[in-house]
């Protein structure tokens, strides 16, 4: 077992690939989460009927699988449009919007879980709309999505394992390039998942413990 | 405007073949789900059962299932596990990789669930002469199976979209799988895959609306 | 006003896009850089080397034209089903990936004359206990998906009517799963097969016997209506041979021994 071939070099180069995935990653939350946050108050705000080409758009993002996003959006850009857009763009691109599709969803729950008589309260002190959404609105929601939203972001970083289709060169595609060389696959392969284990693995029992705690007061 | 000449005829003529794929995805999907429910109440169960071994094995499989990419466990299904000299065909493979995932995310999705069902419906089941299996099978796993419908339509959806990751273990008759040998042989990509793409949409809506049914039929009262 | 703006700025970019794609071979060359679709998995030709550098036939076959072209290459590690793509998405201006030059292939994209020839290997696993090349009738074959071998394959277990294959997305795959005796046997190039197989990764492993299918030649590719790179392409693999390049890079990658003919009897190209 721990007779291996793997260098010092190798690891650096599996490194490399960790950073891209923590990039792509962080990136697409902190875009998506954005993007998320403004669809889900918007379909909040101009209920249903006026939301649903918005929600049938996001509803694509969740309902085809990521593989096949990502490679349509690659062939669309670059073998119908001709732009020169590099992969990386293109990962982080489809990353965000599919972010944003399950975000909009958990920004929805969450203000939906703010009792109507708080919100009704606020307003007859006198704030208006924003100061409502600004200052009850989003602590209140922010306890209800919080833990979803960190299983989501997780789920992001997981489903990062996919944007090697459009030749970016993550975690799991160095693992892959390295048992090319070395034939060590199970090895490789633990190191590997136990990278994603290592960040995920804490950030989630964070997650946890803020929904037990928050769900008992 | 575009110098792209779509060829949509080209990629429809193997719509059949694509069907077909979509079926054995179905097939894959259905019987992942089955299985993973099954496995998520045993491992709920090993969770109860107080056993301190039968819980590390639990939360093993719930935690490496729930922190890892599913790519990665399906990859781990088919050359992981044949350096120990055991062989799964790609199918088994696939099937093998997400219904291991599909139990761990259940089996918690069930223990949220147990958290909503007083402790006291236990305890009278019990004084009423039921042992604790039949006590869990007859008053909490309903209730469990029912709390929990919603976050299971959701696992069956991610079943569904997980089965195009079987190309990595050389899966080919899955719709994913066929429509990339089909893109080897004529690279008509965005039209073959945009297609795949409504056939997922369509899969994933029908299953939407059959839960939907099920539950309005179930959970009447 | 707006849609005055919108149409002036539709018509410039038409006569900006124009403009740009006068002629790949003057954009190459005014670039300063040469973007090879190279696919790394398929050593001796693509492969990378101990610090994870891509190395092999292929590489230094895109540095020569680069050379050639007074420009710095850039290898773009691209598998073999996105070799195609690659170059339709523009994200490469050649592709230098051991591409069979199949008519299929020359609808969408434009080949050069062949630049290597392959012959076909098969590769058995030591228990599968095979001793020529019809003995893969039933078995499990793996290859590389959409590979000029894969397609051979699934024509020849057609026409036994029994057998698998198993398509996997690289060469390194096949060659895991057929050491690890998921498969039982696998066609390959014969380059390819001994270096596997004198690389000592894959213990277990037998060079079985030629496979009989037509030498695979191999070309160059670009956008297919981009005549003057064509026939530089073209050129350009006519001096490596001329040179004794093809030679030169044979002996350092591939080993002993003849490299393949790239003429073909009683036909013009």
């Amino acid at each position: 077992m721990f007779d291996t071939s793997i260098s010092v070099n190798d690891l650096l180069f599996l490194a490399q690939g960790a950073w891209i995935t923590i990039l792509v990653t962080a990136i697409s939350v902190f875009l998506g989460t954005l993007l998320g946050i403004f669809f889900g108050v918007l379909r909040y705000q101009v209920g249903p009927w006026w939301a649903a080409p918005i929600t049938f758009v996001l509803d694509i993002f969740r309902s085809i699988p990521l593989l096949i996003q990502l490679v349509l959006v690659n062939a669309f850009v670059g073998i119908v449009l001709r732009l020169q857009i590099s992969g990386f763009t293109v990962a982080c691109g489809v990353l965000t919007f599919y972010t944003a599709a399950y975000c909009a969803e958990i920004v929805r729950g969450g203000i939906e879980a703010v009792p109507a008589t708080t919100r009704r309260a606020a307003r007859s002190l006198g704030l208006n709309w924003f100061q409502d959404m600004r200052y009850i609105v989003a602590p209140l929601a922010t306890r209800v999505a919080l833990p979803s939203w960190i299983g989501l972001a997780l789920g992001v970083m997981k489903d990062s394992a996919l944007v090697y289709v459009v030749q970016v060169t993550e975690l799991l595609k160095s693992t892959q390039i390295l048992i090319t060389r070395l034939q060590e696959p199970l090895l490789l392969l633990t190191i590997g998942g136990l990278f994603y284990f290592v960040i995920s693995f804490p950030i989630a029992r964070l997650g946890g413990y803020l929904e037990k705690r928050w769900s008992n007061d | 405007m575009f110098s792209y000449t779509f060829q949509w005829n080209q990629a429809l003529a193997r719509l059949p073949q694509m069907l077909e794929g979509a079926l054995v995805t179905m097939q894959v999907a259905i019987m992942s789900m089955v299985l993973g429910i099954l496995i998520a109440i045993i491992l709920t169960g090993f969770r109860l059962s107080g056993n301190k071994f039968l819980n590390a094995v639990a939360v093993t499989w719930i935690e490496i299932a729930r922190n890892t990419p599913a790519l990665f466990q399906i990859y781990m299904a088919h050359f992981g596990v044949a350096s120990f000299g055991i062989h799964f065909s790609p199918f088994m493979s696939l099937l093998i990789g997400i219904t291991f995932n599909n139990a761990g995310y259940l089996s918690e999705n069930f223990r949220g669930a147990l958290k909503a069902i007083p402790e006291t419906q236990t305890r009278s089941a019990r004084s009423l002469g039921m042992p604790p299996i039949m006590a869990f099978r007859t008053v909490v796993l309903p209730q469990m199976l029912r709390i929990s419908f919603l976050p299971m339509t959701n696992q069956m959806v991610w079943a569904v979209l997980m089965t195009s990751l079987g190309v990595t273990v050389s899966m080919n008759a899955d719709l994913y799988g066929v429509t990339q040998d089909l893109n080897a042989l004529t690279f008509r990509t965005f039209e073959l895959f945009a297609i795949a793409g409504v056939i997922f949409y369509i899969i994933v809506k029908v299953i939407n609306l059959g839960a939907r049914l099920i539950a309005a039929r179930l959970f009447r009262y | 006003m707006n849609k005055f703006l919108l149409i002036g700025g539709l018509v410039a970019a038409t006569s900006l896009s124009t403009a740009a794609s006068a002629d790949m071979l003057d954009d190459i060359i005014s670039s300063g850089t040469l973007r090879c679709a190279i696919t790394l998995d398929f050593p001796p030709m693509g492969m990378r080397d101990e610090n994870n550098e891509p190395a092999g036939f292929d590489v230094d076959y895109c540095n020569d034209l680069a050379d050639a072209l007074g420009v710095t290459a850039e290898i773009v590690d691209t598998p073999f089903p996105e070799r195609i793509p690659a170059l339709m998405s523009g994200r490469v201006d050649v592709g230098v990936a051991s591409t069979s030059d199949t008519l299929e292939r020359a609808k969408t994209v434009g080949m050069s004359i062949p630049y290597y020839a392959f012959e076909n290997a098969v590769v058995g696993n030591e228990d599968a206990a095979m001793e020529s090349w019809e003995d893969m009738k039933g078995k499990t074959i793996g290859a590389t998906a959409g590979t000029y071998e894969a397609i051979w394959i699934e024509g020849q277990i057609e026409e036994w009517g029994e057998g698998e294959l198993r398509p996997y997305q690289t060469q390194a795959d096949v060659f895991l799963a057929l050491s690890q005796g998921q498969i039982d046997a696998t066609v390959s190039t014969v380059e390819v097969a001994e270096a596997n197989v004198n690389s000592g990764n894959f213990p277990g492993l037998v060079i079985v016997d030629k496979a009989p299918m037509v030498p695979d030649y191999v070309a160059l590719f670009t956008m297919r209506q981009e005549y003057g790179l064509l026939n530089y392409l073209d050129l350009f693999v006519n001096q490596q041979v001329r040179t004794g390049r093809y030679a030169e890079l044979y002996a350092k990658w591939i080993g002993e021994g003849e490299p393949a003919d790239l003429t073909i009897q009683n036909v013009y190209r």
